[in-house]
């Protein structure tokens, strides 16, 4: 290892000071939402306390914060499931350059770049001529799908472009049908890259808001919620909420990097799965 | 063969389709036909008038909006790319162990995952009339009074903008500098190029991929936005999406279909722009 | 999660096998026949009164679960008029009511039916306070309160047994002050534009509100005679635009609010020190020890008043729950519970019954507090000796200057409203 250039450290505290910047806001509310009982939204701290936290397990004066959060993660699982399951198809779809993807492809990027507000505003439209019933669970989350998914799309060209496509053909030079080369050769290669999806998806989901805000129907979503706490709640409660999900959301991320690390220790331990199958 | 991996191929996409179809472009479709109706005070009706379009172009405001939107994008996509680059470019070619640099990827990235708006509003303590900032400013003696630009203003939305996505460039300029072939580096230095050089001639160039993704993020999250405008400044600023979601919340459907529609086609025009320098598809 | 409420599977039922067994007329409780506490009511409104509190009293008290959905006004007004589907009970306000009635999506409420409709205060009624008292400008509600019968979608100018909106909860609106900031008295509407309160001003964003509180400063400024306020002209209208457009221009506003809450948090930390308020704002303020009025003003107030419309697809076991609630929400526990947060019930000769002779003589009879006045949830509002702002029922009503309203222009006005939120 040679000496660092003096750019090196330039660039190191810059670097730092961008991360404060990233943390910065989080931690403020982070100390915030440990007021206590006589405390505000702004400093001074108050006293110090779990008030609102064990507050936030009470029922509000108005809303339902939990129920709101069970749906959110029910759709987010939902939306999750899809994008994965979705993608995994149009990637290996786009990789037989059949005629039209690139219109297809065009369409995706549309519904990258849309502002959210549009999707929103046309699903809802949409569902209240044709006199269906708006709800989360139906126009909310196809209206997620046109976020998460082309997300989803591009991971899976990010992998297939890195893809070696030698492994599929010594399967079916070994006599594998497609079905069998995809699930014993494909799918464990690319599955690391598949808990990235996923987590794309939930988490896109997870935190919509632009999307779902005309199209959640009666019952809102977390970040709905939320959206309604900022307009109605003159407590740190939001505050210890903020925390809550925050810390919520790393115990997913966790959980998913876990994951890929049990995954990536199987395939060194016992190699590739290929080939068990036949 | 060939019909049949076209046929295949067709079957594989097609959920995507479906989706796309049902829940990208019907909307589209459907605004654009709203945006040729009337509106009462509570309900639509169909027609075909261009009442919603006369108003929109009609109006001065509409003009300064879509100028503040552009100023909007133009400012965050400036900052956002300066930082991003830097910050990648220490990741990339500074940090030298991979665990390392994948450590600090993560610090970088999971602030990411967790609510927007609640990372909107965590400025607000920080940035109010008695917030940390100014009274810090105070107790040192910067400053007599407290500064008032802080918060709802130009800056605080400007500020929020930049912390949401300046992310959206870090990530893709990453990408695209880890796969920069390190060979290529010494070579210019072998050739004597100064380390300015070698990012200006080498690394900028090879970038650009990554530059342009980021960019394409960034100017459309920030052009589409309405709720980032409206929590930082205090409902005193507005921009398109701010436009639209009053119209929606005053029922007025039909003109917020319109200005709508001039939105999209003035995002896709910037779209269309950027991909002209990127082929998305080949470079992730 | 996906689990199908009771309520609303029988109502699709009824819409579609049902919907023939219903329209013969059918006795319905034996094909309905079901327990009380399968009902699933689903009542949506401001944050104002869809108190989970409420909810909660209703389920001991009537057996049936009642589903609260709190939004912002301009939510509420969405919702009614366009998704009839999502709702069974709508807490709306009477101007939001001159906009949703036509749409049908409410159904008109039988005052037979309602326990206490003699004791209901004038103003929902005969449109005045006390026999000789003058009707305000805007939308009073008695001018949207009644139909000539099930199914007519105008609006009766009399009583006629046929309701819109069943009275909830109403007040008198005026500025809110700060005045350890400000230090010196405040008696006028104008002193929201007064340059001395550059920066530290604030109006909500609530255009059918918001274009009155504008209209109650220029016209105190002088600046424009209205013919009514609830009724502007496009002339009026530009005019009064103008002026605040100027203003927002100079900087006069911090911000602006669009739910209450925002409101509190916007004069508890300092921001604004005069700004229009609603009461209860004004009280979370004050719990928190921070000093703040309700300023009476020497023009008057602009009031409001909020109701209960019943969904149009109600019927059967449901409907007769809904007047269970109607009845038991006008039996004075709610108004109580809304009158010791500076709200007033509709009905406040039962509310009486569920105040302390201290909060009754404090609250309505504009009494110094003979001890600690507290909230519903427990925050002390004012000690023993203090005074209501603005003093007693008949002081603050009888000062109504105009109604929140909808005018015939509205549509422009909201587009004007847009340009001014947008300048």
């Amino acid at each position: 290892m040679g000496r660092r250039p003096r750019s090196f450290y330039v660039l190191a505290a810059f670097f730092g000071l961008f991360v404060l910047f990233l943390y910065g806001p989080i931690l403020t509310i982070g100390i915030l939402s440990f007021q206590g009982p006589q405390g505000g939204l702004t400093f001074p701290m108050n006293g110090l306390s779990l008030h609102w936290f064990r507050d936030l397990f009470q029922e509000q004066a108005v809303g339902d914060i939990w129920g709101a959060f069970r749906r959110s993660f029910a759709l987010g699982l939902m939306v999750m499931i899809t994008t994965v399951v979705v993608s995994i198809m149009a990637g290996l779809a786009f990789r037989k350059r059949f005629a039209g993807s690139g219109l297809l492809f065009y369409a995706a990027i549309t519904a990258l770049v849309i502002p959210s507000i549009l999707i929103s505003l046309g699903v809802g439209l949409i569902f209240s001529q044709l006199g269906l019933r708006i709800h989360w669970a139906t126009s909310g989350f196809g209206a997620q799908l046109t976020w998460t998914l082309p997300f989803g799309l591009l991971i899976m060209f990010a992998v297939f472009n890195r893809f070696d496509k030698s492994y599929e053909e010594a399967a079916r030079d070994q006599g594998a049908t497609a079905w069998q080369t995809l699930r014993y050769v494909v799918l464990p290669i690319i599955g690391p890259s598949l808990i990235g999806v996923a987590l794309f998806g939930f988490t896109l989901s997870y935190d919509e808001f632009a999307r779902t805000l005309l199209t959640a129907g009666s019952y809102n979503t977390l970040p709905l919620e939320i959206f309604g706490m900022t307009t109605n709640v003159t407590t740190p409660v939001i505050y210890a909420l903020g925390t809550l999900t925050t810390l919520f959301s790393f115990a997913i991320i966790a959980v998913f990097l876990l994951g890929a690390w049990i995954m990536d220790k199987r395939r060194t331990r016992l190699g590739s799965d290929a080939g068990r199958g036949i | 063969m060939t019909t049949n991996r076209h046929l295949l191929g067709w079957l594989q996409a097609a959920p995507l389709i479906a989706v796309l179809l049902a829940f990208l472009i019907a909307p589209i479709v459907m605004i654009v036909i709203v945006s040729f109706w009337g509106a009462t005070e509570f309900s639509i009706y169909p027609a075909f008038q261009f009442d919603n379009y006369e108003f929109l172009f009609g109006s001065a405001v509409t003009y300064q909006v879509f100028g503040a939107t552009l100023k909007y994008a133009l400012i965050t996509w400036a900052l956002t790319l300066t930082i991003g680059f830097t910050v990648a470019y220490f990741l990339a070619f500074h940090v030298r162990s991979m665990t390392m640099q994948i450590a600090l990827f993560l610090i970088c990235t999971i602030p990411f995952w967790t609510s927007n708006i609640i990372r909107m509003i965590s400025w607000i303590p920080f940035l109010g009339r008695n917030g940390i900032a100014n009274q810090t400013l105070l107790s040192w003696g910067v400053i007599d009074a407290p500064l008032e630009w802080l918060l709802y203003s130009d800056f605080s939305v400007i500020l929020a903008f930049v912390h949401l996505y300046t992310l959206f460039m870090v990530v893709p300029i990453f990408n695209t500098m880890m796969r920069i072939d390190k060979s290529l580096l010494e070579a210019a230095r072998d050739n004597g190029a100064s380390g300015v050089q070698t990012l200006v001639h080498v690394i900028l160039p090879l970038t650009k991929p990554g530059i342009m993704i980021g960019t394409i993020f960034v100017v459309t999250l920030v052009m589409g936005d309405f709720i980032t405008v409206r929590f930082m400044s205090g409902s005193q600023r507005a921009n398109v999406g701010r436009l639209i979601s009053n119209d929606i919340a005053l029922l007025q459907y039909p003109s917020a279909a319109a200005t709508a529609v001039v939105l999209l086609c003035t995002v896709l025009i910037v779209i269309a722009i950027l991909l002209r320098f990127v082929n998305i598809r080949k470079e992730l | 999660m996906a689990k199908p409420k009771v309520g609303y599977t029988r109502r699709a039922l009824l819409r579609t096998g049902g919907a023939a067994l219903a329209a013969s007329a059918l006795p319905a409780p034996m094909l309905w026949a079901q327990d009380t506490k399968d009902i699933v009511l689903r009542q949506f409104g401001t944050g104002v009164s869809n108190l989970n509190d409420v909810a909660n009293k209703v389920k001991e008290d009537l057996g049936f679960t009642l589903e609260m959905t709190a939004l912002d006004s301009d939510s509420v007004t969405q919702r009614a008029a366009t998704q009839p589907d999502s709702f069974d009970i709508a807490d709306i306000e009477y101007w939001i009511c001159k906009k949703v009635w036509p749409t049908g999506n409410l159904q008109a409420m039988d005052t037979a039916r309602i326990a206490n409709y003699d004791k209901i205060v004038g103003i929902f009624r005969s449109g005045k306070l006390t026999p000789d008292s003058t009707i305000a400008q805007g939308t009073a509600p008695h001018t949207v309160g009644f139909v000539d019968g099930p199914g007519s979608t105008s609006f009766a100018s009399a009583e006629t047994g046929w309701m819109t909106l069943i009275p909830t909860i109403y007040n008198a609106d005026t500025l809110g002050i700060r005045p350890d900031l400000i230090g010196r008295p405040i008696e006028s509407w104008t002193e929201l534009l007064n340059p001395e309160f550059k920066g530290k001003a604030s109006i909500l964003d609530i255009s059918s509100i918001g274009i009155m509180d504008m209209a109650m400063v220029c016209e105190a400024m002088g600046e424009v005679q209205y013919g009514d306020k609830g009724n502007m002209t496009r002339e009026e209208i530009d005019k009064t635009m103008a002026i605040f457009t100027e203003a927002k221009k100079n900087g006069q506003f911090r911000a602006f609010w669009k739910s209450f809450d925002e409101s509190v948090n916007l004069m508890a930390s300092g921001e604004v020190v005069i700004q229009s308020m609603w009461s209860p704002a004004i009280t979370a303020v004050k719990s928190r020890g921070i000093p703040c009025v309700y300023q009476p003003l020497k023009e008057g107030y602009r009031s409001w008043g909020g109701g209960i419309g019943l969904s149009s697809s109600l019927s059967g076991m449901e409907l007769d729950a809904a007047y269970d609630y109607i009845n038991w929400y006008l039996s004075g526990w709610v108004g109580g519970y809304l009158m010791r947060q500076g709200y007033y019930s509709a009905v406040p000769e039962t509310s009486k019954t569920f105040m302390s002779e201290n909060e009754w003589g404090y609250w309505f009879e504009g009494k110094p507090a003979t001890d600690v006045i507290t909230s519903p949830t427990g925050d002390t509002l004012a000690q023993a000796g203090d005074l209501r702002d603005g003093g007693s029922f008949n002081d603050r009503m009888g000062a109504v200057a105009c109604w929140n309203a909808v005018m015939d222009e509205n549509q422009y006005m909201v587009r004007k409203w847009n340009e001014f939120i947008a300048a």
